[in-house]
């Protein structure tokens, strides 16, 4: 089993969050906590830790369910995409699915693709 | 299915739906004229009254629909937000709930991260025959209300420059904390903002056409 589909999912309350294939995460609901970052921070960095030790060429994470995310939210996906464009040695392209129905994710994850384009990859799907 | 999918009511009025502390009408804003926006006397942020305008530099005047209480510091934004959200999406078309949703969030957001506890956060979802929009007015110290000013009017010289700004400094990190959330409402979902100031009351308003 890849260290991928093993990390540990956290239990949050409106946001629900699957491990959909070796590399692809799917995340749906809504991110409204104050500070998410206590269940979600140290998830993100261990898919990032996963995907590494997993030499894996391509993370998908699926927020196109997401429905609506608060702004400390939004800084955990910026948060993982600077720990990809930091990393010196083999690394992966983090693409992000998100909906073009969803308002809120159309000028983030583009803003987002321009921080780190080397690294990113934006899919649009309906 | 996303909660923001559904159709809108066949009729636009809500009459019946009124939440409980729904009134008619919003006294005491006005639109934003040349001298309430030019540092004089009526500046936003340093006593008196005044109203920093936004693109179309009009109070939005209208029926409130909407109009909920609540206390700085308290733990009231995850559920009056999903209140508001639901509401909205059964009252307005999608597109306007979801801008709607990250207004009423931001806004109450900041009330209740920086407001007064010493007065009440007021929280309003009002429309008019072709604008709708959400207004949350606290109390705030000077200071807040000078940041506030300053930063909306960043925003509004150039609200994609200031998102990005914004963006970065959230990586980065710095002080002051970096301040995304008007720069979402205003950029990300494209609300037009207004700040009114009365003394220490500040009332923002971030609105949409219907």
């Amino acid at each position: 089993m890849s260290h991928f589909s093993s990390v540990q999912i956290p239990k949050a309350e409106t946001v629900a969050i699957q491990l959909t294939a070796p590399n692809q995460v799917k995340l749906s609901g809504t991110i409204t906590q104050k500070d998410p970052s206590n269940d979600l921070a140290g998830f993100f960095k261990a898919l990032h830790t996963a995907a590494l030790a997993d030499k894996l060429t391509e993370v998908r994470a699926d927020v196109s369910g997401l429905t609506f995310v608060n702004s400390s939210a939004i800084r955990l996906f910026v948060d993982w995409a600077t720990w990809v464009k930091n990393e010196r040695g083999q690394r992966y392209t983090l693409r992000f699915v998100t909906s073009r129905n969803v308002t809120w994710q159309k000028t983030s994850f583009m803003a987002l693709m321009s921080l780190a384009k080397e690294v990113l990859a934006i899919e649009q799907v309906s | 299915m996303s909660p923001f999918d559904r159709s809108p009511p066949s009729s636009s009025s809500p009459s019946g739906a009124k939440a409980p502390g729904a009134d008619l009408g919003r006294p005491g804003l006005r639109a934003a004229d040349a001298s309430s926006r030019s540092g004089s006397k009526s500046t936003p942020g340093s006593g008196g009254s005044g109203t920093f305008g936004g693109q179309d530099n009009s109070a939005l005047a209208g029926r409130s629909l909407v109009r909920i209480l609540c206390t700085a510091g308290s733990g009231a934004l995850e559920y009056i937000h999903a209140f508001v959200t639901a509401y909205s999406v059964d009252h307005f078309r999608g597109a306007v709930a979801q801008r709607l949703s990250v207004g009423a969030y931001e806004l109450l957001s900041n009330a209740l991260n920086f407001g007064s506890v010493s007065s009440d956060i007021v929280l309003e979802l009002i429309e008019s025959d072709s604008v709708v929009g959400v207004r949350v007015s606290n109390e705030a110290i000077p200071a807040r209300i000078s940041m506030l000013t300053e930063h909306l009017l960043r925003l509004r010289t150039n609200a994609e420059q200031t998102f990005m700004e914004e963006l970065r400094r959230s990586v980065t990190g710095g002080i002051p904390r970096p301040m995304l959330g008007l720069a979402r409402v205003t950029h990300e979902v494209g609300l037009t903002l207004e700040l009114h100031v009365q003394d220490r009351r500040i009332s923002v308003t971030a609105q949409c056409r219907r």
